[in-house]
């Protein structure tokens, strides 16, 4: 089995187990490695300096005037639409209001034109019915006529029909009023 | 026998000299500036009427970052006139840090003290001035004796708020971001090490060979957690520096 065995204090040994004479540890003679160098730091200096003073001066303003532009124009853009839809959203309003109004008078057109026309309904229909009334009773009466004829028909046949039965039973021919009176009653009373 | 010798810490962060007095931290910290520079200046140079894209969009993200994240949270409206100084300190900052993990270069600048602490100076500096700018000389009083603080505990509280405000707050803010950075570092070059050891090790010990795959899924694992880390360390020196100013405004408080 090997064993690594790691010194960071300056130097690393790698060593297997094994091997008995590994762990050597390299000392480090140098400078504090905390230590600023001061080259390095006038170069970091000098390097920040003008990039600030670059940026304070000249970079940042140019872009951030670039980006305010930007978002005006957005910003302007927006009001304008949002103006637009209103101004959209009102004519669709308007036409909305003078589509209700042309409803409304289509709607009143059409229930007058309904009144006329029930009106003029009732009226024929009226009319038609007076006719009828009058064409019934006409038949009524014609038809009350004709009964009364055909029961006078039956009355005088049945009378004849009697008077002669009567007088061929008995010899003598009944008075002819009496056998009319006697069959009137009689159909009469079998009407009922 | 196998070992691997590590090399010294000098020789892992400090660097020779690539002209007089220019080593790669003078690069890295030139190179940040110039790209901080060069982002800002193509972004300028978009027509700002198009929605942004490309460079103008992340340079714009970086603004509203800065302004919406650390700005507005930390002094509000009246702190927007800060924007470009923290926005420069948190690019600078951030593309100080991102070459710990890019190849080549594999080293953060900010892993060396001197960045940090000239950083850490120019923040105490400017909001000592803010202080006194808006306070006049009762800054330091109403900065070590806050309103309300009993006289008897005065001797105590102003050597506390003193020590904490003139000597510690400079000292933490740049210690804060050269240890996170330098241990990073660390901890990417310790993996890479063993990694190259545990592969190349000449062994008759076969099995360790394949071993050498859990400290690369480390380096791995570590060099994705640095770009956060990096990002991390840029945003709580911005945010902090935000902090003291807004504090140095109203030391009352």
């Amino acid at each position: 089995m090997s064993r690594f065995i790691l010194h960071i204090d300056g130097a690393v040994v790698l060593v297997p187990q094994t091997s008995g004479d590994a762990e050597t540890v390299v000392e480090d003679k140098g400078p504090s490695p905390i230590a600023p160098e001061i080259k390095e730091l006038a170069w970091g200096a000098g390097a920040f300096i003008v990039l600030f003073a670059l940026m304070r001066i000249w970079l940042f303003p140019r872009l951030k005037k670039g980006m305010d532009a930007r978002y005006g124009k957005i910003r302007g853009d927006h009001e304008s639409a949002d103006a637009t839809r209103a101004a959209a959203n009102a004519e669709v309003a308007e036409y909305e209001a003078e589509i209700a109004t042309v409803k409304a008078q289509a709607a009143a057109r059409i229930e007058a034109a309904r009144g006329v026309l029930e009106a003029e309904r009732t009226a024929a229909l009226a009319e038609v019915n007076g006719r009828i009334a009058i064409r019934r009773t006409e038949s009524n009466a014609a038809s009350e006529a004709a009964r009364a004829a055909a029961a006078e028909h039956v009355q005088a046949a049945v009378a004849d029909v009697s008077s002669r039965a009567a007088e061929l039973a008995t010899g003598h021919k009944p008075q002819a009023a009496a056998v009319s009176g006697i069959v009137a009653s009689l159909m009469a009373g079998g009407h009922k | 026998m196998l070992g691997l010798k590590f090399p010294p810490i000098n020789e892992l962060i400090r660097w020779r000299d690539i002209f007089t007095n220019f080593n790669k931290v003078g690069v890295i910290a030139v190179a940040a500036a110039l790209i901080g520079i060069a982002v800002f200046l193509i972004a300028g140079s978009r027509d700002p009427l198009k929605a942004p894209t490309g460079v103008r969009n992340l340079a714009e993200t970086g603004v509203n970052f800065i302004e919406n994240d650390i700005v507005m949270q930390t002094m509000g409206k009246d702190g927007l006139r800060w924007t470009p100084f923290l926005l420069s300190l948190f690019v600078f900052i951030y593309l100080c840090n991102l070459p710990g993990i890019l190849p080549v270069l594999q080293m953060p600048a900010t892993a060396r003290m001197a960045i940090p602490l000239f950083l850490a100076l120019f923040v105490w500096v400017i909001y000592n001035a803010v202080g006194i700018r808006h306070n006049g000389i009762k800054y330091f009083t109403l900065m070590v004796w806050p309103p309300g603080v009993p006289v008897a505990m005065r001797p105590l509280v102003g050597l506390i708020e003193f020590l904490s405000n003139i000597i510690l707050r400079p000292f933490s803010l740049a210690v804060r971001l050269f240890a996170n950075m330098l241990a990073g570092h660390m901890l990417l070059i310790t993996f890479a090490f063993l990694t190259n050891a545990l592969f190349f090790a000449e062994t008759k010990q076969f099995a360790l060979k394949p071993m050498s795959i859990l400290p690369f899924f480390m380096l791995v694992f570590l060099t994705a957690f640095e770009v956060l880390v990096g990002f991390l360390q840029a945003y709580i020196f911005t945010i902090l520096t935000a902090v003291f100013i807004n504090a140095a405004q109203h030391p009352e408080h």
